[in-house]
């Protein structure tokens, strides 16, 4: 027999920060399911669809017994949402797997199943152990300014996850699909020498979700298969993507000439009235700079409708036009947060960048940087 | 005046080795396997020395430099390099024709004046490569396709050659045909046959018996040997299909078989789209039957095949359309055309192209 109370506010808070990695389409029905493990004072839970794995603690005043239990998810899940905090007294019979949960009012019983055959965690292979730690709010902006450029290319499983680059002078967060690339450097956190891995797209989004609940440093430890990412509370486990990252700073241009400032939330809002009337297929928006304006315009010919805006900018280089995927743009002003935007830009073939014109913090250096679409044939 | 520039990497695979790993510099080292059947891919100016050269079987090269060091053949390094040094010719004109991975030739006529300014564009390409690959060249200037060519060989490693008509009308009639550009093995040894074998006696054969023994070809032959080339460099230079088909000792009458000689031929096809850096769009798949009819069946995808893979869902999918119940089949061939630099309004460029 195992019993234990627990505030149903902080537990549902607990189970909705690791709920997120259960698959609807598990081939594992164990995985439907959270295992609890009672041990001292400590419930531990966890939630897996075997690529990624989550547990979070809880230290509790009152536990009795000892002993792991698979209790179903999503009728406990629902079961807890309709609750108004109070204290929840869960009796765990360990023999028929009943789990009777006592409330104020009433009691919820449910069976659970043998924790023994949810799958084990892996091991990470100490031979090729490789560890730092990392402010919390880093590791979120990391995932954060580079997620959503991950790619979702089956054919090219590397390119569908976030690129960590671990070094003494810093750490650097690099995602691309070949279209666009953004590369997130922070100084603030270091390791003691340089490696790498590139995190899947799955567990990157469920770190995004459970950083903002801590606040102080991460352990990140992994080796070439898995990384385990550990805060006080919660604890991250996933399989990483294997093989090499290609090689993206010799794509980054250093040295390109037209230098343009713009106010961000203008020519966003420029680009999402304009690029209605680009092409469906397309999406293909031209960006022309003359003076100090930018004109941005675009025509759909098959519905013979077409649209410019012009806004102020600050450039002082020679006139050209450019052409852009709208939405592409658009994902990338939305990813900045500066008041104004920097466009660097060389010619209509090749890259361009988009910095923020003032950094958030001293100690990070974001880059986006965009491949441009033909626009003359 | 047309101006030509051609630019030849000094035994590129060998010197990207060297340059990757500098415990393999100042030493003889060949690209290829030291296997029995191996054979060289490039040779370094050290082992060159001992006699070593590419196409040598690493039996006779180790013979020859007992020393000799070999390393593996790294296909998409040299590409990945090969890409930095086209880019930098790319920076000076739009005109360039790539012969291979290592060498190209450059219409230089609308931005020099005369061979002397071509010269001076050439040291700044040459300082370009050697700036971002940190790999020696050597440049050839002309006016013509065929002395710029000659010229890049005359100064090996490292070389700057500006090769005057005049100077050209004395050294051709000294050329080996062999040396030709454009000559190959079999086209020598036929001039061989026939008592030809430098560009004075090319000279003297005269034009009427060139033309009567090699066509079309005897005259341009002629010409050559007389410093004349008119062949443009031929910037848009594309294929326009690759393929690859085989015909069958005994026809096909399985599916089992089918599978496994279309597998065949979708490497077979691979290997030359990889050696051409060519990406297409339209997969064809060619099927003879025994009674020599034909049937070809064809699909256009949105983006370049890049990959091996892909190809192989593609034809797969393509091989599914035909009908081969009850059918001897007697040659199935598999291409991939639609290269075209469809830089069509609306098309998205790629950070890294492959």
């Amino acid at each position: 027999m195992m019993k234990f109370v627990v505030s149903s506010t902080e537990l549902l808070g607990h189970l909705q920060g690791i709920s997120k990695v259960i698959s609807n389409k598990n081939t594992l029905p164990i995985l439907d399911n959270f295992l609890f493990r009672i041990e001292g004072k400590n419930i531990e839970i966890t939630a897996s669809d075997l690529e990624s794995t989550l547990i979070t603690t809880m230290k509790l005043e009152n536990v009795e017994g000892e002993g792991t239990i698979a209790i179903p998810a999503r009728i406990l899940l629902d079961t807890l949402k309709e609750f108004s905090d109070q204290p929840l007294a869960f009796e765990i019979n360990s023999d028929t797997m009943a789990v009777v949960i006592s409330s104020e009012k009433g009691k919820f019983s449910i069976v659970g199943q043998n924790g023994i055959d949810f799958p084990v965690l892996p091991a990470i292979r100490e031979d090729k152990k490789f560890s730092f730690f990392i402010d919390a709010n880093v590791l979120l902006s990391g995932i954060s300014k580079t997620v959503f450029a991950t790619a979702d290319d089956e054919l090219r499983p590397v390119m569908g996850g976030i690129f960590v680059e671990a070094g003494t002078d810093g750490i650097n967060f690099v995602a691309s699909d070949a279209h666009k690339l953004v590369r997130y450097k922070r100084t603030d956190a270091t390791a003691e020498s340089s490696a790498s891995f590139i995190l899947p797209k799955k567990p990157a989004s469920l770190l995004r979700n459970i950083l903002p609940r801590e606040e102080g440093s991460v352990g990140v430890e992994f080796d070439d298969k898995n990384a385990f990412f550990t805060l006080e509370e919660y604890r991250v486990v996933c399989r990483l993507v294997e093989g090499n990252y290609p090689n993206y700073n010799s794509v980054i241009p250093v040295n390109n000439p037209r230098r343009i400032v713009v106010d961000r939330i203008e020519l966003l809002n420029t680009l999402r009235r304009v690029s209605v009337f680009s092409n469906q297929a397309s999406n293909l928006i031209k960006l022309e700079l003359t003076g100090n304006q930018i004109k941005v315009s675009a025509q759909d010919i098959d519905f013979s409708i077409s649209a410019y805006e012009r806004i102020n900018c600050q450039y002082e280089g020679e006139e050209m036009e450019i052409g852009f995927k709208s939405v592409f743009l658009l994902e990338i002003l939305s990813n900045i947060s500066s008041t104004d935007i920097v466009l660097e830009l060389a010619d209509p073939t090749r890259a361009g960048l988009l910095l923020p014109a003032e950094a958030e913090n001293d100690n990070e250096d974001l880059l986006m940087l965009l491949m441009p679409m033909m626009i003359n044939a | 005046m047309k101006l030509v520039i051609h630019i030849d990497m000094d035994a590129f695979f060998a010197s990207v080795e060297q340059n990757d790993d500098p415990s393999l510099r100042g030493k003889p080292v060949v690209v290829g396997s030291p296997s029995e059947r191996g054979v060289i891919a490039a040779a370094s100016y050290e082992a060159r020395k001992f006699g070593v050269r590419s196409a040598m079987p690493a039996q006779v090269a180790c013979r020859l430099c007992p020393d000799l060091i070999f390393v593996r053949h790294r296909k998409e390094r040299y590409r990945e390099v090969s890409d930095i040094v086209f880019k930098q010719f790319y920076l000076f004109t739009s005109k360039v024709e790539p012969l291979s991975v290592d060498e190209a030739f450059l219409d230089v006529s609308d931005c020099c004046a005369d061979l002397l300014s071509a010269r001076d564009l050439a040291v700044r390409i040459k300082e370009a490569i050697m700036k971002e690959t940190s790999l020696s060249s050597s440049a050839g200037i002309a006016c013509n396709k065929f002395l710029a060519k000659m010229a890049s060989d005359m100064e090996k490693p490292d070389g700057l050659k500006v090769l005057t008509p005049e100077e050209a009308t004395l050294l051709i009639p000294e050329l080996p045909v062999d040396k030709f550009y454009g000559i190959g093995k079999v086209t020598a040894e036929k001039l061989h046959r026939y008592g030809i074998h430098t560009g004075a006696d090319m000279v003297e054969a005269g034009p009427d018996f060139l033309h009567r023994n090699f066509g079309k070809s005897g005259s341009f032959y002629f010409d050559m040997a007389r410093g004349i080339d008119n062949r443009e460099v031929e910037c848009g230079r594309e294929r326009k299909s690759i393929g690859a088909e085989l015909t069958f000792e005994k026809d096909l009458t399985t599916l089992f078989g089918i599978i496994a000689e279309l597998y065949r031929i979708e490497q077979e096809l691979w290997r030359r789209v990889e050696e051409n850096g060519a990406a297409g769009r339209t997969i064809t798949l060619k099927v003879k039957y025994d009674d020599f009819k034909q049937i070809t069946k064809s699909i256009t995808i949105d983006t370049p095949v890049t990959d091996f893979h892909t190809l192989h869902g593609r034809v797969t999918d393509l091989r599914k359309s035909v009908d081969f119940s009850n059918r001897r089949i007697r040659l199935m061939g598999v291409t991939i055309s639609n290269f075209g630099l469809d830089d069509k309004p609306g098309k998205q460029l790629l950070i890294w192209k492959k």
